[in-house]
Parts: C-alpha cells; structure tokens; sequence
C-alpha cells in the first residue's frame, strides 16, 4: 500500500500498517475534503490505517518523510485559530511539502478581494493543495469549484470539520476499553450542538462507525437536529442518533463524553441566560462523568473553557484522552494531506497531464 | 401544428399581419380555452375563432399556445443604480424572453423611488429603450424605505405610480403601514408587502429545515413570514375602519402557514391578494444540498418532503449561492402548500420577483451572496412543468400570470386588455410546450445570469412575445 507521488518518491506504509488492514479494499478516491458525508466507511478506515503509519513515521527520531516534496501545500485560515493552523502545518511539514501560511482576514471580504480572486492567486503562486478555514458554511465548496488542485477543510461556518471527526474517531478506536469496534457503543456529545462543525462531521463518522450516538444540550442549542435525526432514522441500515436535553441520561452507561466548547455570544442572541447556568445544568463535572461507565473517555475538541463545559479536573482526569486528539490530529492530518495528494496524483497520470 | 407567420418584423416594429392557425388558445379573461385561430392584422386582433368538429381535431394543449402577455407583479430591474445588474433595456428584453408584456417595477433601486422626479425619470427611460413591453413602477411606501416616513404617496400617484411598496424590505412599522394603507386606498392604490419579521430572519440563510441543519447553514424559520402576515393582516383590518378602499397585497408568500392565513382573510372579506413566484412553487431547499428536483417530486405518498440524502438524490454542489433569495427556498411540504393555493384561487398571481445580481455579487460564499434569483426567462417553464403534474390547470396557471394580477393592481395603469379580444391591439404570447429550451447564461436576455436552472431543459419554449401591436420577442430558431 505505498503510493506513488509525483516526484517519485512516497513512503513505504506496508511497514506500519498492521496486517489485517494493508488488505484494505477502499482506495482514496476523492479530490477534495469537503466533509465526511460523501466518505464511506472502508474510505474512512483506509484513514485510520493510514494514521497508523504516520504515527509510526512520528515515532522516528527525526518525524520528517520526503512523501510531498514538491508539493506546495497553502494553509489559507480566514478565521483565527491556534491549534488546527499549527496541526495542519506540523503535518505538511513532517511531509516535506512546501508550506505557506495565509492568515487572510474576513474584512478582506470588504476590501473587494473574493474568495474566489483569492483561490485563483494561491493557484498561481503555486499551491497544488490548500488546506482552508472559514466562518461561513460551504464557502470549501466555492473554492473547490476554482481550484485545480485539492481543498481540505480545515472548519467552515457551523458545516464541517472532517480532520476533526476524523482525529476523534482515531482516538476513540485506540483508548477505548475493550477494542476500536464502536458499534454499539454509546458515544455522547455535550455541549453547543446548534454551532457545533465538530458534531456535524462527527455524526457522519461516528454513525457510520455505528456509535450509538447521543447528543445532549440545551434544547435551544439543538435546534433542528430532530429533523436530522428522524431522516436518518427513516432509512433501514443507516446510522441513528438520539436527542436529549437530560444530561444525565445522556452520560448515563456512556462509553466516550465529548464535551464541546460554549461560546460567550451565544448569551447576546437569547440562546443561555448565562454560563453559570450552562455550567450547572451542563457542565461536564466529576458527579456526572461516574455516572459514566468506569472506563468512560473524556475527550473535547479544545479550546477549553474549564470550569464551564467541562471542569478543570475532568480535563485532567486520567480517562481524558484531550492531549491525545492533539497528538493524533498531527498523525490524521499528514493521512489527509498524503491521500489526497495521492489522489490528485493519479488524477493527473490519469489524464496524462 | 400550428402554423405562425409574421409579416415585417424586429423587436419594437409593429407586428403587422400575423396568423395564428390551428393553435391552443387560452383566454381567461373569458374564461375560455380551446383550438382556435387568431388573426392579427397592422398589429390589432382581427379576429379570434375557436375551433369545432373536426376543424379542433388533432390540436390540443401540448403542443403551440397562445395566450394574452403576462404581467409580472414584481420585478427589479435595477435602474437608476445598479445598471451593471440590469437596465431597463435588458429587463425588458428579458420580460420578453419570458412571455411578460406588462411588468411592474419594485422602488429599490438607488435612489429609491420616493419621489415623482425619480418615478418619471424610471419612466422616460422605459419609453427609450424602444421595448414595446409596458413598464409600471411601484413607488416606496417610506422615504428611503426606511420605514419610518411616509413617502410623496399622492405625488407618487400623481407620476404614475401603480402602487407603494418597500420591496427589498418589510414596512417596518406597522404604525407606517396602517397610514399607508389608509392614505394610499383614498388615492386608490394597493400597498405591496414584502411579509418578513426581521428579528426573527436576522443572520438568517437558508429555510430552518433538515437542509439548513445538515449544512450549517442559519435557519430562516417560516415564522419570520407568517409573524409578519398576521401582523399585517391585522393592521389591514384597522385600516379599513379609516378607509374602505384601503387594499393589502403580500407578495412572494413562500410558506404553508402564511397562506392558510390569507386563505381564511379572504373568507372573511378582508381586500387582500397575494402572489407566489415560479421558484417557491417548483423548488426547494434541498437544491441547497445538491438536488435537482422539481419540489412535486420531493415528497413521499403522505405529501411528507423526503430526505435527499436518504434518496440519493444530491447529484450537484451543495451551496450554490443563485439558490440564496429571500424569503428562502422552503420544504417540499410548503411548495405543495403553494401549488395548492394557486390550484384553490387563495393566490391571485405568480410574479418572478426577477433580481438579477453581478458576478460580483453572487460568485461569492453563499452566506454572503446577495439574495434573489434571475427568474424572469425561466418562470413560464417552471410553471409549465407543475401544469405538466396535473394538479394544476393551463388556464388556472395563464390566469395567474395575466388577469390575477391585473385584479392585484385593481386595474391602475392599464392600457390593454387582458384577453383575446377582437379589435384591441395585439398584446399576446405565443409558446410551444411541445418544444425546450435549454437554460444558459449567454441565451438570458437578462444581464442577471444568476439562475439556479442553468443547464436546464424548460418546456414552453416561447416563440413570439406581441406588446401593444408590435414584436416585443421572436424566436430566432
């Protein structure tokens, strides 16, 4: 299962996958990254195997392949961010591409510069794949439309996150108590679900993983995901989620409690009278994680507000996995830049170009 | 087949002598339709013959109609101010294009047409562009449209104006709102609502359903409509104490609620009328997500709208931003609730609420595209295809577009007729259901390309547009 990249060189990832999964059937088909909705369930653990050799490859004394040399990887972020920007970068980087950062701001909208001018100009200087950020959902999908090489989304709007779903789903398969088999086991995700690109992308994974999925908030920050959750329900054979606003027989018996970051503003438009209420109704606390199952993992996709939606030794606690998904973002997102470039590669042999 | 020939033709010329045989005529304003022949001689209606017998044989509606021009209730065609969208040149061209011989302009434009001196300068450029198509102007209920100050309603009048709306915008306040009416029916005009509560719409981007919840997209929840109807419905009600003539019309009503509303005002005698447009009649929101459609074909044996993705039915790009208008594409379940309120007579007319955007404006992340949809070419081949479901009838629909909306008016500024009438100049469309057209930015009249049915096959096929007597479209082909 080694790729060929343009330039000839790529990595041997038979070494680091494990057997059963180098007979992986699913191939990477996909030039984009757009969300999670369109990737199948073999695509999805072609990802995980995949991570698995990039945590091998960052195991090494020095955690650097030459799999994209050549390859101009533009990190474009219209939206302020630490941890993913870095991620993304660490990744591409460990890859041997040749990174650029853009932190372009939203006003560059009011200055008359489009998206779209924008995407053209990182095409010309170069990019043959951009790994975007943006606060409105589905403007990837814009600049996948005029782009000639990959886009990966690193977050839009309130829409997707997939290397976010993806990281937490690796994860989870490799910390939780008895095996990475999710089916039937009961996942939960607590927090601000309405706003939330985390939960939307992590309900096509972890459905697809065959989770069972709950997600619990106020009822003003679930705003509309019945209708979601009664679609899914309609078809025989499809995933399933379930809603509550009763946290404690969301945390009741779970296996895994993601708990998800409360925004301040949400206060202004009515939706929370305010955090204290947030913390006490629905705050992740020592009381409600023993109500979990003993082994139960504590994840949450950072930043942390500690002492509002999850309590400050929760995020210590030894069944949180949180620095782990740091971690395992870098592995995930190096899979995703090396499968896409893969797929771009053969896009191109394909049409001789 | 009916045969067409036009004697001494090019847009803006008289029509001539032009013999219309062996075609399906539509004629609502005598409630009539069948196999005729119309003959028009130095562009007036000579004569109208309907078929018997064996004469009528073999012709039937499928094939070429001709019915009176349509009259579009709403449309923006951005002149003064934004003429890089549209000019009165274009949109007349389009207006033609589609088979609309009358059209009525929406005041927001930049400026505003809050004075007499704005409305006849909109309206000597019309008279310029050498289009035989009738341009009426709506002028605003509120100077600036900010709804706060009543307008130069009776100096408005006194230009031409058909009537008073802050389209673009609701009348804010409905303490505005109940003055305008009042102040408009002693000047006998309607007043147009654009029904939208605005506190509950704020930020808003796509119908609040299952697609707004999959793609993240800001819900626009269909009380921000219905609030604003029976706000509205209300103050008509206090208006009427004033003044009886007072007359309320609510157009692009796009939601299940908001029209069951005015169902029952009508049944309780309040003077209101409303529209609907082609685009909330035949799409819905799940175009946002990628599906192509029409809404009649998104809903299961119970009238429930299905889930595209459990169809497999998304088969474009989701986000299109030509699907961002406003009030926004809705469910499958309120598209049916339109059809049936254009079926029972509760709407009086399908306008377009034609909004022609640039490239600039539209190219753009679908949260910040600008809202509305280049519908004026394409509304007639929407509506042909629910007329095509048989739930809804040729001449309920050719009612809606040409004597449904003159009764919204109440007959301000006409100078035609709206029927197949012998002796009147000829103001007619001729289409083809038989024939498609295939959607594309280079074929719309429009400078507006912003057209979610680009790549489209659309029956009805228009063939000849006749204004006033003269060519206002011929079919090159």
């Amino acid at each position: 299962m080694s790729l060929v990249v343009p330039d000839g060189t790529g990595i041997d990832l038979q070494a680091g996958v494990p057997p059963s999964a180098a007979a992986a059937p699913a191939r990477w088909s996909h030039r984009h990254l757009l969300d999670l909705d369109v990737v199948s369930w073999p695509e999805i653990e072609l990802v995980m195997q995949t991570t698995d050799a990039m945590r091998e490859v960052l195991a090494r004394p020095i955690a650097k392949v030459p799999a994209l040399r050549g390859i101009g990887v533009t990190i474009l972020f219209y939206e302020a961010s630490t941890r993913t920007r870095v991620s993304f970068e660490v990744a591409a980087k460990n890859l041997s591409a040749d990174v650029v950062n853009i932190a372009a701001s939203s006003s560059s909208v009011t200055k008359g510069e489009s998206l779209v001018d924008t995407i053209r100009t990182v095409e010309a200087l170069g990019a043959d794949m951009i790994v975007m950020r943006h606060a409105t959902s589905g403007a990837p999908y814009l600049a996948a439309e005029h782009f000639g090489g990959s886009i990966l989304n690193g977050g839009d709007g309130w829409h997707a996150h997939p290397s976010q779903a993806l990281l937490d789903l690796y994860t989870i398969r490799g910390h939780l108590p008895g095996g990475p088999n999710l089916h039937g086991r009961k996942v939960v995700i607590l927090g601000d679900i309405l706003h939330s690109r985390v939960a939307r992308s992590n309900i096509w994974s972890l459905t697809a993983a065959g989770a069972d999925l709950w997600l619990c908030g106020p009822s003003t920050l679930l705003r509309g995901f019945d209708r979601w959750a009664a679609a899914m329900a309609a078809v025989p054979g499809h995933g399933r989620f379930t809603l509550t606003s009763d946290v404690t027989a969301a945390v009741r018996d779970a296996d895994v409690i993601m708990a998800l970051r409360i925004q301040r503003e949400r206060m202004s438009g009515g939706l929370l009278p305010s955090l204290r209420e947030y913390a006490a109704r629905f705050g992740l606390t020592l009381d409600r994680l023993a109500l979990a199952k003993p082994e139960a993992l504590v994840m949450h996709p950072g930043p942390m507000n500690e002492g509002v939606e999850i309590a400050p030794e929760v995020a210590v606690h030894p069944r949180s996995v949180i620095t782990d998904q740091v971690t395992n973002g870098v592995a995930v997102r190096m899979a995703l830049l090396y499968l896409l470039a893969g797929a771009a590669g053969r896009a191109r042999e394909a049409t001789g170009g | 087949m009916a045969e067409i020939r036009v004697a001494g033709s090019d847009v803006g010329r008289s029509v001539g002598d032009l013999e219309l045989s062996r075609a399906w005529l539509v004629d609502p304003a005598s409630g009539r339709e069948g196999p005729g022949d119309l003959i028009v001689e130095g562009g007036v209606v000579r004569s109208v013959v309907w078929l018997e017998g064996a004469d009528a044989e073999e012709i039937d509606s499928g094939g070429v109609v001709v019915s009176p021009g349509f009259v579009d209730l709403h449309a923006h065609f951005r002149e003064p101010g934004f003429e890089d969208a549209e000019t009165l040149g274009s949109g007349s061209a389009a207006a033609a294009h589609g088979g609309f011989t009358t059209v009525c302009l929406m005041p927001n434009t930049s400026p505003a047409i809050d004075e007499a001196s704005v409305l006849a300068r909109v309206r000597d450029a019309a008279t310029r562009t050498g289009s035989p198509i009738e341009v009426l102007v709506y002028g605003a209920v509120s100077v600036g449209r900010d709804g706060e100050t009543l307008a130069a309603l009776g100096e408005l009048a006194d230009e031409g104006a058909i009537g008073f709306s802050d389209d673009g915008a609701p009348v804010r306040s409905p303490a505005i709102l109940r003055n305008a009416l009042v102040y408009a029916g002693m000047l006998g005009r309607v007043v147009v609502d654009h029904p939208e509560d605005r506190t509950l719409t704020e930020g808003a981007e796509a119908n609040e359903g299952l697609v707004a919840s999959i793609l993240g997209l800001r819900g626009w929840p269909t009380a921000g409509e219905t609030a604003a109807v029976a706000r509205d419905l209300a103050v008509l009600r206090d208006a009427l104490a004033d003044e009886p003539n007072a007359r309320l019309h609510l157009t692009h009503l796009s939601t299940s609620d908001a029209l069951e509303l005015v169902r029952r005002a009508k049944a309780a005698g309040l003077p209101v009328t409303c529209d609907v447009t082609p685009h909330h009649l035949g799409l819905t929101d799940e175009w946002i997500a990628g599906a192509r459609r029409w809404a009649w074909e998104a809903v299961d044996g119970h009238g429930r709208a299905r889930s595209p993705w459990a169809d497999g039915a998304l088969v474009a790009a989701p986000y299109d931003p030509s699907l961002r208008v406003n009030p926004p594409l809705r469910s499958a379940e309120d598209a049916a609730a339109v059809m049936a309120a254009l079926v029972d007579g509760t709407v009086d007319a399908i306008a377009t609420d034609h909004a022609p955007h640039t490239r600039v404006d539209k190219e753009v992340e679908f949260g910040l595209a600008a809202n509305g949809i280049s519908g004026i070419e394409t509304a007639l081949g929407v509506v042909l295809a629910a007329v095509d479901t048989g739930r809804l009838s040729l001449a309920r629909a050719v009612a809606a577009l040409t004597t449904g909306p003159a009764t919204a008016l109440g007959g301000w500024g006409w100078s035609g007729t709206r029927g197949l009438v012998e002796g009147a100049p000829a103001d007619l469309v001729v289409f083809d259901r038989g024939s498609t057209w295939r959607v594309e930015a280079d074929g719309l009249l429009s400078r507006g390309k912003n057209s979610p049915l680009l790549g489209r096959e659309l029956g009805g096929r228009v063939l000849l547009t006749v204004a006033a007597g003269r060519i206002a479209y011929e079919d090159a082909g």
